[in-house]
């Protein structure tokens, strides 16, 4: 059989799980006088892992033709995490997972909430590839990905920075990157059959490089656009029931864990004998100045 | 039933409970066979809380080691040296290089072995299911690991903490106990330091109590953060028990392949170099002028330079590319990025949250510029230098200068 049979090949579908966070950047993020997050005061956007995941899926839209599905669980307003992700890959599909009883839930509770969610995807065919991001800005975990490609029996490949797919093979090949903090780093190809379940490394950058695919690339943009425009079609929103959850799996009764209490950090005690200097005493910076000259002339070479 | 008796006599309930329940399994990470450094703080950290669980218990749980890899049996002493009761590990060759479900299949496996439990305890382990707790490494490699070994064992799990307490809570919870006052005995608590650096907080994981959701979970588990704790000085003289464990594979269970894999040196070289020059939000008021500042005092000085994580986030809106390359995620210091220790280490406009601390607080000479003197870096540096950086810089760049220029004029 050959490439141009007249069969065509399924087209890939592409699910991506995202998360509404608050916008860290400056001027949109405050923080209160003890330091901590002011959620009130600080806007909410689709979250920058978030972000990069659905640049992974809009490459796959501009390279393999895929149909693109968005999903989160949030409250009504996560609808714009869905349009912002929309603009960014030219979504066909976006879906909403939002219940009262969803709120509260930690990452176990989530990921069966996100396993209905793509299973919904695609008129109920879930996805060939699914695609998180690294982890959230907010929560920080980065469970919820890995948890849900377990409860999808997907496998689960982290920290992607690079990947394309065989469609013929039905298959992915990815590089992965690996920081093993304190020791080296590496980089890792993988070669694995769809479906899979990968999450986007935070450096992920898609490339686009032949003439059709940047032919491809400005026809989706201006798709996505307009799409974005009136999001609300794409749109489908799941409740509970609708996604067919046992209610003791979701939400709090499906969340082993529990916030216990919430307290400032004390402060460490002081291992070094700090030295106060005024920065307007330039006598003493001269001697700072000094004394960080004396110490990166003497040491010794590592 | 055994006929085990304790000390303190527990009801009938809790000893179902602790039948069930036994033990804390440490998942050990290596390379190519040498224990990757966060395995022994957290064996460290898993011996001091089980000396202390089973004084006060009255028991004899034990601190699990479990450790994957092709030809891994030359480590399970070592690990026994520092800490380990028990190794129970899994030698084969697809097992060489990590594949997230291949791992996770096979410490699930190991997790819920009864011939396993019955080789750590004999006489307790006939209604074995799981273990009590479960440690994992906070690193790319334990948090997914992590993710998917607990999502298999329905249970929960923390992320990133760095303290840990065993303590009985009285617990009076919506959900958890339906607002009833409920004693839950041996809870791990799991400290994790938020996102913000400045809150704590604490994660339980609990059964459902509650008799309309009534449920187990167990192992009670977390991830955690490399370089927090303290491995225990190495004792060769301790012994422990080794296990062989026959892993069950499938076909289907090696169609994840690892085709290469390769080591990388940084482009950005935190290792060779003598200063590391570290800026955060302190560059705000006017990030592109501010950072050429902190850019011709890292080159006087000849420093690599770093960042805190907030930076990463890009959280101003510039065109400069320059400094854009300058704000990605390969420069952050701190638990989520690197762990420094140059011979001076120089943070400009860094509050000092824990997570940053933890990631440069081997520095050898710590000099810090804030304007803000009650910054949480003022108990961790060796001089503070309290100013706006858009002032001190210019100044102390100078005098480098011109203290360097003698030098070359001199040799």
């Amino acid at each position: 059989m050959g490439r141009y049979d007249c069969m065509p090949v399924r087209p890939l579908n592409v699910g991506v799980i995202v998360k509404l966070e608050p916008d860290f950047s400056e001027g949109n993020v405050s923080y209160n006088p003890d330091g901590t997050l002011n959620r009130a005061e600080t806007k909410n956007i689709l979250g920058p892992h978030s972000a990069a995941a659905t640049l992974a899926a809009f490459y796959c839209k501009v390279k393999y033709g895929a149909k693109v599905a968005i999903g989160t669980m949030g409250p009504p307003i996560a609808n714009q995490a869905l349009r912002q992700a929309q603009l960014i890959s030219n979504a066909d599909e976006l879906y909403l997972y939002s219940d009262r009883i969803f709120a509260g839930a930690d990452t176990l509770a989530t990921a069966e909430v996100l396993r209905l969610g793509v299973s919904r995807m695609n008129n109920g065919l879930g996805a060939d590839i699914v695609i998180s991001g690294h982890r959230a800005s907010d929560g920080e975990t980065g469970q919820t990905g890995p948890q849900t490609a377990w409860k999808l029996g997907y496998p689960f490949i982290g920290n992607v920075i690079d990947f394309h797919i065989d469609q013929e093979g039905k298959s992915i090949y990815a590089k992965r990157f690996i920081s093993l903090y304190g020791f080296y780093d590496v980089i890792e190809e993988i070669q694995a059959p769809l479906p899979v379940f990968i999450s986007a490394d935070p450096s992920y950058k898609p490339s686009f490089n032949t003439i059709s695919e940047r032919l491809s690339l400005a026809r989706n943009l201006n798709e996505a656009r307009n799409k974005a425009d009136n999001f609300e079609k794409y749109l489908q929103v799941f409740n509970s029931e609708g996604l067919g959850a046992d209610p003791r799996y979701v939400g709090l009764p499906g969340s082993p864990t529990i916030v216990y209490k919430v307290e400032k950090i004390p402060k460490a005690k002081a291992k070094r004998r700090v030295e106060f200097v005024d920065g307007n005493d330039t006598v003493k910076l001269d001697m700072v100045a000094k004394k960080l000259i004396q110490l990166m002339t003497e040491a010794p070479i590592k | 039933m055994s006929g085990v008796t304790q000390n303190s006599e527990p009801s009938t309930g809790d000893l179902a409970r602790i039948e069930s329940y036994q033990h804390l399994y440490v998942v050990i990470e290596h390379e190519e066979g040498i224990p990757v450094p966060v395995s022994l703080e957290m064996l460290g950290e898993a011996r001091r809380l089980m000396d202390n669980f089973n004084v006060k218990y009255s028991s004899n749980e034990k601190v699990v080691a479990v450790v994957l890899g092709d030809n891994v049996r030359h480590l399970c002493q070592e690990l026994i040296r520092f800490g380990a009761d028990v190794v129970v590990y899994a030698d084969n060759h697809s097992l060489k290089h990590y594949t997230n479900l291949l791992y996770t299949k096979i410490i699930c496996q190991i997790a819920e072995d009864k011939n396993v439990a019955s080789s750590i305890s004999p006489n307790r382990s006939e209604n074995y299911k799981k273990p009590r707790y479960m440690f994992f490494s906070a690193d790319n490699t334990g948090r997914h690991l992590s993710s998917t070994v607990l999502a298999q064992l329905e249970s929960g799990l923390a992320s990133d903490i760095n303290k840990l307490v065993i303590s009985d809570l009285e617990i009076r919870h919506e959900h958890k106990t339906k607002g009833q006052t409920v004693k839950f005995e041996k809870t791990l608590e799991m400290y994790r330091p938020d996102f913000s650096g400045f809150l704590w907080t604490t994660i339980l994981c609990l059964d459902n109590r509650n008799p309309v959701t009534a449920r187990e979970y167990h192992p009670q588990s977390c991830s955690i953060i490399p370089g927090v704790f303290e491995p225990i000085t190495k004792e060769d003289q301790r012994t422990g028990t080794i296990i062989d464990f026959e892993p069950q594979i499938s076909d289907e269970d090696l169609r994840i392949k690892v085709l290469s894999r390769n080591i990388i040196k940084s482009t950005i070289d935190f290792e060779s170099c003598k200063i590391i020059v570290s800026y955060g939000r302190g560059i705000r008021d006017s990030p592109e002028d501010n950072f050429k500042l902190i850019e011709q005092f890292a080159r006087a000085l000849n420093a690599e330079i770093g960042i805190s994580l907030p930076i990463s986030k890009r959280p101003y809106q510039t065109k400069d590319q320059h400094l854009l390359s300058y704000m990605i995620p390969e420069r952050v210091v701190g638990t989520s990025g690197r762990k420094v220790s140059p011979v001076v280490y120089i943070a400009i406009g860094i509050s000092g949250a824990v997570q940053h601390l933890a990631g440069m607080k081997e520095s050898g000479f710590v000099v810090v510029i804030n304007p803000d003197s009650d910054a949480a870096f003022r108990d961790e540096c060796d001089i503070f230098i309290k100013g706006r950086l858009e002032e001190v810089l210019p100044t102390l760049t100078e005098h480098i200068k011109k203290h360097m220029l003698m030098i070359e004029k001199r040799a």
